[in-house]
């Protein structure tokens, strides 16, 4: 399984692939930053680095799918979807492999945010380490979910532009629960309010990205994750033992 | 060493695989032989446990391919039609991971995947990407795949596609040569490949057996068979029945019109003697033989004999070639 990973993993690197996105996500983050601290002197906001991880995540999650959406959508196309299912290794173990690489790039992206909060601390600010550390571990959960449901619309669709079209969808989907929860249309049936907003996945970031540690929390994203990973590895079964 | 019993894969509606068994011995190499179609490289990915079967089994070295599948797959090396190579990766980092997925050991890996490219004669390549590598390299760096890990049979779908005449060669050495090692399923389209590696050969169409035979009496059954291709004179059918009124005639075929009352056509024959009897039957009745000529089926014809009956599995070749079913609409026409 490790060869499999490591694979995945140098995948990204052997084109700029990673690194433009990389580029792209350090970008969006120091420009949210710069003018949340350009901001500070009108005084009307109070800058926590919490508020920018909020605050960028809206951005980031559009990134994932571009992320995933190859990863097995390419193995079809090129035909080596055949070396992995006829070598020993039980798909559950290839899915996992290709998740847990597509999970250290997306760590290796978060990891470069760190400098912020050193340099700000460096040069005498005020960092609230649990907090932020805490912020750091929502917006790490909620991404493995992102991922999980990313991967799985690249091994149904089979194409990989429009895997991550359609995990752009998806992920907007995700944004706006907790806002079609608090509509006036699903607000007038209180079980299904209450079960959409049980799903939303920003309400639980918030209490993340406030440094609050919820066990509850953790469970759902932990959980959810491993469900569409699961998920992932039945619609590869299931598409084996079906007619193609 | 492979076992294939009443194996069975639907395509929706479609049955690409009819109920196929036959067997892979220790040691061999066994041609799979049919027209593009067939039903071969759907076989050839159940046994590699690439897919699974609708029905039937598949057993590699004692071991199912469903139900002990992990303990299978160690046992098969698998080529497929299209070589599963990554562009992005260069030739000897490729056969490492390669290495690595089959579960080779880590001190091995470097060891095996130096021998695979070896043998495949791209030692020279090993630092060049896949994707600025031409089609017979790619081929080759997908056949060094397969070798890795020392697999006991060798699932080989097409290996020779896309080769010059040299490398074809190569190749066909290179099989023979890894005959010592492994046991080998090689599939094929084209006759003579099978013929000049193959001991037994399996000759599949619309996802029948038609014939499971060694090459000596495929041979043989070649031998038999002389063809003499004749131009004459006068009326079809008259012609057509003297034709196949003379002993030792087995069919009459490839019945063309030339011009006005002037016919060519082949009439198979038991042996040569048939010949001159044909000659003197034809002239006591008056048609004139414009041209005649000997010629020995060949290995392409027997082939295409073969694949164009339809029906199930005969005994051996010499069965299937000895049968000459009639077409309802003209007696005389066996094609």
């Amino acid at each position: 399984m490790f060869a499999l990973y490591k694979k995945e993993l140098q995948s990204f690197y052997y084109s700029p692939f990673a690194y433009v996105l990389a580029a792209l996500f350090m970008f969006i983050f120091s420009v949210s930053f710069v003018s949340a601290i350009s901001d500070l002197t009108s005084n009307t906001l109070k800058f926590t680095f919490s508020n920018i991880f909020y605050n960028n995540f809206f951005y980031f999650i559009f990134i994932i799918p571009i992320l995933t959406m190859r990863s097995f959508a390419d193995e079809r196309r090129g035909g080596t979807e055949v070396l992995l299912y006829s070598s020993p290794l039980p798909v559950w173990k290839i899915v996992l492999a290709k998740f847990l690489a597509i999970v250290t790039v997306y760590l290796f992206m978060m990891a470069t945010t760190i400098f912020f909060p050193i340099y700000a601390a460096a040069t005498g600010g005020q960092v609230v380490w649990p907090a932020l550390i805490c912020a750091y571990l929502g917006f790490f959960l909620w991404g493995l979910v992102c991922i999980a449901v990313g991967m799985l619309l690249s091994s149904l669709v089979g194409n990989a532009i429009i895997a991550a079209i359609l995990g752009e969808i998806v992920m907007e989907g995700l944004l706006f629960l907790d806002t079609f929860a608090g509509s006036r249309l699903v607000d007038s049936y209180p079980h299904l309010n209450s079960v959409v907003t049980w799903f939303s996945m920003q309400r639980r970031f918030v209490f993340f990205s406030q440094g609050m540690f919820r066990l509850e929390d953790l469970i759902f994203f932990l959980s959810l994750t491993a469900v569409v990973l699961i998920w992932n590895i039945l619609s590869i079964e299931k598409r084996r033992w079906s007619h193609r | 060493m492979v076992e294939i019993r009443n194996l069975t894969k639907h395509y929706g509606r479609n049955t690409a695989v009819k109920g196929i068994s036959f067997e892979i011995r220790d040691n061999e190499i066994l041609g799979f032989l049919g027209p593009n179609g067939a039903g071969k490289s759907t076989t050839m990915n159940i046994i590699a446990g690439y897919l699974p079967a609708s029905a039937g089994t598949v057993t590699v070295c004692g071991h199912d391919i469903t139900e002990d599948a992990i303990e299978a797959k160690k046992c098969i090396g698998y080529l497929p039609e299209i070589p599963p190579v990554y562009p992005d990766m260069r030739v000897e980092e490729y056969l490492k991971f390669c290495a690595g997925l089959k579960g080779v050991k880590r001190a091995d890996i470097m060891p095996q995947v130096e021998k695979a490219m070896e043998r495949l004669v791209i030692t020279d390549m090993r630092r060049r990407l896949i994707r600025n590598l031409s089609k017979g390299y790619k081929q080759r760096v997908g056949f060094a795949q397969a070798l890795l890990g020392s697999p006991k049979v060798l699932i080989l779908d097409e290996p020779t596609v896309g080769l010059d005449p040299a490398q074809v060669t190569e190749v066909r050495r290179l099989i023979l040569d890894l005959k010592r090692d492994h046991s080998i399923i090689f599939s094929s389209h084209i006759l003579s490949e099978v013929s000049a590696v193959c001991e037994r050969v399996v000759i599949i169409n619309k996802g029948e057996i038609l014939a499971e035979d060694t090459i000596e009496h495929l041979e043989a059954s070649m031998t038999a068979n002389t063809l003499l291709n004749l131009t004459v004179d006068g009326d079809r059918d008259t012609i057509v029945r003297i034709i196949k009124d003379v002993q030792g005639v087995k069919a009459v075929r490839d019945i063309r019109e030339l011009a006005e009352r002037r016919w060519s056509l082949s009439a198979e024959l038991e042996n040569e003697d048939a010949r001159g009897e044909i000659m003197t039957a034809l002239v006591s009745n008056k048609c004139g033989i414009v041209e005649m000529n000997m010629a020995k089926l060949s290995l392409e014809q027997v082939f295409l004999k073969v694949t164009s009956q339809a029906g199930g599995k005969r005994s051996s070749l010499q069965d299937l070639l000895d049968e000459t079913p009639e077409a309802p609409d003209n007696p005389y026409d066996s094609e």
